[in-house]
This record gives structure tokens, C-alpha cells and sequence, in this order.
């Protein structure tokens, strides 16, 4: 059986380095030059910058990516995080932002920052809303309904939009409780020593040891198929003949190289569910410096910063990631879709909290990457997430546009990759 | 080197450069160390730079 994967970001390599464990003979087609999608490491002045992720892994080494990289047989080390996050508070209660001081207190010490009456009806919440998840509204909604405090709304969109780029009123209540129910089950996050890239090499050593091939500035421009049944692609005008077909580059630009007369309605239908998908928008900053700013592994939230919703500093746990003597921090910022037009402004209100955040600190600004539409954090906003299957048999979606639920970013990534696997191999 | 619409401001056109001669802020943008050698049009993601 031969398999054809479309593109060589973190699903496209999960799928393949699986179904040539499985007994498939396995080729995958890369656009770019380079592979990895937005899982992988820039080499930049020195540094180890990413194409996209924070080279973090949510859950770390006991979450689903992590079981599936050691199912897989991948060689990746993920180290775990001690204290996997840390909330900056402003140093003075009342104060709304960093400008006269700030404190930081531990993640699990979020419960502080509530009123008594509020950390007893959390107490209540946290038990009851395990048994019967709220499914109505945002996130956002729920929190305004049952605890109503300036606070709750702050560590939300915080959270939130360093998880998954999102503002807690676009996340579906679901969604954000399958996520917490993730994060008791599994854990926090991990930095894959290597970064990014280590996961990625890990993955092309399974599939090149198992026989199969990867070819990158290779672009897929159509999918052929014949009577509703994937039969391979078109690479330079070349075609590929496959059993499978695996596309992770997301359903919209899936539906796009689609043409089969036999199956004219449903691909119409199927394009047009993946046209409204809305892909979540992010800004990253990337600083260097020869102090430490944070200190340690884990993520700084910074709740009562304009934009910035959460910093990391990986050269504390892999300093491989930054030339000798130095740091690398990075700090995310979750873009409103209303705001993408005006993107300059975004990036300046990023800047200018870095400095509330870091001040009386020295430190360089090496880059500022700024990620939407077709180059978006997610694909699919979490949530929203459709599911692997196309209206072509043999032919499946993977990667942050088909992410299983309650996945924070690349988590959703192997989640959705280990739901497709399940209906391919059954 | 032109950038088209499509570009999101990623930055990797910048770090591929070896010219050091692109600016990104919420957009790529080439300055005048820019020798239109193309490097870059192969590794933008969203296929943004034309020649």
C-alpha cells in the first residue's frame, strides 16, 4: 500500500512516520525548501528562532504528542517544566497595569487573586463542571455568568490567548473546559531539547528508516481521484499514484485542488464548510539578551498587559537555542480578528508591554513575526476544528486545521492525527 | 524583490536572507542591501515575493 502525504509540517510527519511503521511505503511532498510547516527552528543571527511554535509542548512529556512520539519510536527528548507557569501581577492590589511595580505568584496559586465568595463557588464549579461540561457560549459568557470578576476575564483571555491565540469570549465553553480537563489529566508544558526542529528530525529519521522518501520545493497542485476515490497526485505536472492520500495543509487548500465530476456536490458543500473556517492570529516577539528576564523555564502570563498575553524563555532549559552567553524570549500575542488591518498598532502595544513588563532590564528585539490567514496560528480556531474525513475516500485532512478536541495547538495536532490513523489502520 | 498582499509578515524570507536585507513589521519589506538575488521567494510560506 502507498501512501502520499501533502506537506511536511508536524501532522504531515506524524502521519507519515506512522503509516510507515504500519507497513506503508510512505512519500511526502514539501513545498518549501525546508521541513517542519510552523513546528520548526530558523537559524537566525545565531539563534534557534521557530517557523511558528514557541518550541514548548503543552502537556510536555506525558501529553498526547508526546505518547505519540514514543509510540512512533521518535527519538525526542521533552523536558518538563518546574513551575510550568507563572502569573505577573501588578505589585500593588488595584493596580491595572505594570507601570509601579510588579509580583509574580505561582499558576496554581490563581485561586489567590479571587474574591472569598468567588474561590468557594470555584471550589464548587471545579468539581461539578468535571461531571456535566457547560456546552452553551463562550467561554467568556460562562465566566461573566458564574464568577464575575475583573480577574477571571485577565487570566482567561491570558491563558487562552497564549494557548490557543484566541480571546476566551472566542472560545467555546467546551472546548475551554476539555482543555483544563487536559491540563489536570496530562500536566504543563515541556521544551523538546533541539526545539522545535528536535521533533521534526526525530519524525524524518522514522520515516527514512523505514524506507520512505521526502521531497521538499516538491508542490502538490491536484489531488486526483476517480468515482469519489483518492488515486493520487499531481507534482510538476507528474503523477503520483497512491492508496492514501494525507493532507496537512489544512481543508481549505484540500478543497481547493479537488476536481471530480462524480463527486461535483459534495466537494461544493465540503469547500464551503472550509471556506468559513477562521484561523486564529497571533503576533510573536522575539528578544535576546545576556541576563536571564524571566529566570526560568516557564511561561510568564502577564494578564495586565495590553497585547502580550504570555513570554517564555526555552535558553533556561535548552540553551543550545541562543549563541553561547545569551537568551532567547519570545512573547505571544493573540490578534482579534477585528485588529489583523491594523497590525502595526498591534505590534507597538506588544513592544511598549514589554517594556512595562521588562523595564529597568536590557534586552534587544532580534525579530517580530506576525501570523493569520494563510499562514495563521491554527488554521481552524480551536473549536471549531472539523474532522479529518473528506468527501474523497482515501483521502484524509491533518495538522492545526483537523485538531482533536481539547488539543492545545500541537496537542490537537496529534490528536487528530491519532483519530485519523484510527479510521485509516481499523 | 515585491511583496504582494499575501504576506502575513511571518519573517522567514528574513532569516533566509543572507543579505540581512529584509525588514519585517507586520510585513516584509526589502531595503536598499536587497540585490534581488531570490533567495527568499523559495521559502515564503504564502508565496508573497515576486522577482
Amino acid at each position: 500500500m502507498k501512501a502520499i502525504i501533502i506537506g511536511s509540517g508536524l501532522g504531515g510527519l506524524l502521519s507519515a512516520a506512522s503509516l510507515s511503521n504500519s507497513g506503508y511505503e510512505v512519500e511526502v511532498f514539501e513545498r518549501l525548501p525546508i521541513n517542519g510547516g510552523r513546528f520548526t527552528n530558523i537559524p537566525y543571527h545565531g539563534f534557534q528562532l521557530s517557523t511558528g511554535a514557541l518550541h514548548m509542548i503543552p502537556h510536555g512529556p506525558t501529553g498526547p504528542l508526546a505518547n505519540l512520539l514514543e509510540e512512533i519510536g521518535a527519538d525526542v527528548e521533552i523536558v518538563r517544566i518546574k513551575p510550568s507557569a507563572v502569573i505577573r501581577i501588578p505589585r500593588k492590589k488595584g493596580d491595572t497595569n505594570y507601570s509601579f511595580g510588579h509580583k509574580d505568584i505561582l499558576f496554581e496559586d490563581f485561586k489567590t487573586q479571587f474574591s472569598l465568595i468567588n474561590r468557594l463557588k470555584l471550589i464548587f464549579y471545579a468539581i461539578s463542571t468535571r461531571k456535566n461540561q457547560p456546552n452553551e457560549g463562550s467561554f467568556a459568557d460562562w465566566c461573566t455568568k458564574h464568577i464575575d470578576q475583573d480577574w477571571t476575564n485577565r487570566i482567561a483571555d491570558s491563558f487562552f490567548g497564549w494557548a490557543l491565540s484566541l480571546r476566551a469570549a472566542d472560545v467555546p465553553v467546551e472546548e475551554g473546559f476539555e482543555i483544563i480537563e487536559k491540563l489536570y489529566r496530562h500536566g504543563g508544558s515541556g521544551v523538546p531539547m533541539g526545539g522545535c526542529k528536535g521533533v521534526i528530525d526525530a519524525l524524518i529519521d522514522v520515516v527514512v528508516r523505514n524506507g520512505g522518501s521526502i521531497h521538499t520545493s516538491s508542490e502538490v497542485t491536484k489531488i486526483l481521484s476517480d468515482n469519489g476515490k483518492a488515486t493520487g497526485v499531481l507534482v510538476d505536472d507528474m503523477e503520483h499514484k497512491a492508496d492514501l492520500i494525507i493532507s496537512d495543509i489544512g481543508h481549505p487548500f484540500t478543497a481547493m485542488m479537488l476536481d471530480d465530476d462524480t463527486a461535483k456536490t459534495e466537494i461544493d458543500r465540503y469547500s464551503n464548510i472550509a471556506k468559513k473556517l477562521k484561523p486564529s492570529a497571533g503576533v510573536k516577539i522575539c528578544l535576546t539578551s545576556d541576563k536571564p528576564l524571566i529566570g526560568h523555564g516557564g511561561v510568564l502570563l502577564t494578564p495586565y498587559a495590553r497585547r502580550v498575553n504570555g513570554i517564555n524563555e526555552v535558553t533556561n532549559i535548552d540553551p543550545s537555542l541562543a549563541p553561547p552567553g545569551k537568551h532567547l524570549t519570545m512573547a505571544h500575542q493573540c490578534v482579534e480578528w477585528k485588529n489583523i488591518d491594523h497590525l502595526e498598532e498591534e505590534i507597538d502595544l506588544g513592544l511598549k508591554d514589554l517594556e512595562e513588563i521588562f523595564s529597568g532590564k536590557e534586552y534587544e528585539v532580534l525579530l517580530v513575526q506576525s501570523y493569520s490567514d494563510g499562514w495563521p496560528v491554527n488554521r481552524s480556531a480551536s473549536g471549531t476544528d472539523l474532522k479529518n474525513i473528506t468527501p474523497i475516500k482515501g483521502l484524509y485532512v491533518v495538522g492545526d486545521g483537523a485538531k482533536g478536541k481539547g488539543g492545545i495547538e500541537v496537542e490537537g495536532v496529534a490528536l487528530g492525527v491519532k483519530d485519523a490513523l484510527q479510521d485509516i489502520l481499523k | 524583490m515585491k511583496v504582494n498582499d499575501n504576506c502575513v509578515g511571518c519573517g522567514q524570507c528574513a532569516t533566509f536572507c543572507k543579505l540581512d536585507a529584509i525588514v519585517v513589521n507586520a510585513k516584509a519589506k526589502m531595503s536598499e542591501k536587497c540585490i534581488e538575488c531570490g533567495i527568499c521567494i523559495a521559502y515564503c510560506p504564502v508565496k508573497a515575493i515576486e522577482g
